[in-house]
């Protein structure tokens, strides 16, 4: 029988200054797990916790899309926490328009932020795991468009689709050296599902058995348990949504 | 960039419901619900002023979700023109 993969020790989480990418950082460094995290903008929240976990977090203000920073900051956490055996791709950008009122441009923005850059991530990050001869771990983050249509997300709903599709291909790829899993949340009452306006949110709670949306709080029990414990789970997509989808 | 005159949308947006049996009331303040002018009938309009002004208008969803009345996409028309 082939050895398990390991729990990961250090963790890359992108998009890790808000919402769901905060609270991910949040309950692993309550873990006892040592965090990378990564957005463009560091927010006071997470300035604050590493400021409460400064053994822990290692926290930078880093585009996503600009690869040879993110390629930097990288390294500077390998030498700073210990090599990265764990990675979170959150970080992405949303959408709100209907496809044929979104400029090329922003299409190709979507598709760079959302599909392109983490790929790039963790094309490195497992470069880098595998040159170490480390075990890992990868979850990513996508959303339950790539599996249903909603209006106004057709690029958001591709790269989403994009990232659950790699999920698979890596899995297989990695020959079950690296856990690669990805977990599609529902829509938050947060500002990323704004983009569906009131009266949809509304219907979407209506048909939900647990009555509810999703909240980051749903998703970070998940993410934890595709990271550090001891499962067979591997090329899945987890849906966290109360059942609104199916 | 020039503009389409808010007269000629008028026509344009009674062009895409007469194309769809049903008929443009005068009146700016109709209920968009009301007449069945719905998101996409939108998108047709603005595709229509699109061709005529050669350039492309886009725009994101909340900005369509305020619009209730014929009026409303006289006026969202024109300021996609001037943003």
């Amino acid at each position: 029988m082939s050895e398990s993969v390991p729990p990961a020790s250090v963790v890359l989480v992108s998009g890790g200054s808000r919402g769901l990418g905060l609270a991910i950082v949040t309950d692993l460094l309550a873990a006892g797990i040592k965090v990378a995290a990564f957005a463009r903008t560091v927010t006071p929240e997470l300035t604050a916790l590493a400021s409460k976990y400064p053994d822990h977090l290692y926290a930078g203000s880093v585009d996503i899309n600009d690869s040879p920073a993110v390629q930097a900051f990288v390294k500077t956490v390998e030498s700073t926490l210990g090599p990265v055996d764990g990675l979170v791709n959150n970080a992405a950008i949303g959408q709100d328009s209907l496809h044929v009122h979104t400029s090329p441009e922003r299409l190709e923005d979507i598709i760079q932020t959302n599909l392109t850059a983490p790929l790039v991530l963790t094309r490195f990050v497992l470069r880098r795991m595998l040159a170490k001869g480390l075990k890992g771990r990868i979850v990513n983050v996508t959303s339950i468009c790539a599996q249903r249509g909603y209006p106004g997300l057709v690029a958001y709903s591709a790269t989403k689709g994009g990232m659950d599709a790699a999920t698979r291909s890596l899995a297989r790829e990695l020959g079950g050296r690296v856990l690669a899993n990805a977990v599609a949340p529902g829509f938050f009452a947060s500002d990323m599902s704004a983009v569906l306006g009131q009266t949809q949110l509304d219907q979407i709670v209506r048909r939900t058995p647990t009555g509810h949306l999703t909240e980051p709080e749903d998703v970070v029990p998940v993410v934890r348990m595709l990271l550090l414990d001891n499962t067979n789970i591997n090329g899945q997509v987890l849906v966290i949504d109360g059942a609104a989808s199916i | 960039m020039s503009s389409v005159a808010r007269d000629r949308v008028r026509e344009l947006m009674g062009e895409v419901m007469t194309a769809q049996g049903r008929s443009l009331p005068a009146d700016d303040g109709a209920e968009l619900r009301t007449i069945g002018f719905r998101s996409l009938d939108f998108s047709e309009l603005a595709l229509r002023v699109e061709d005529e002004l050669g350039d492309e208008l886009n725009f994101d969803a909340p900005g369509l979700r305020r619009i209730a009345t014929v009026g409303d996409v006289l006026d969202f028309i024109e300021q996609l023109q001037t943003a």
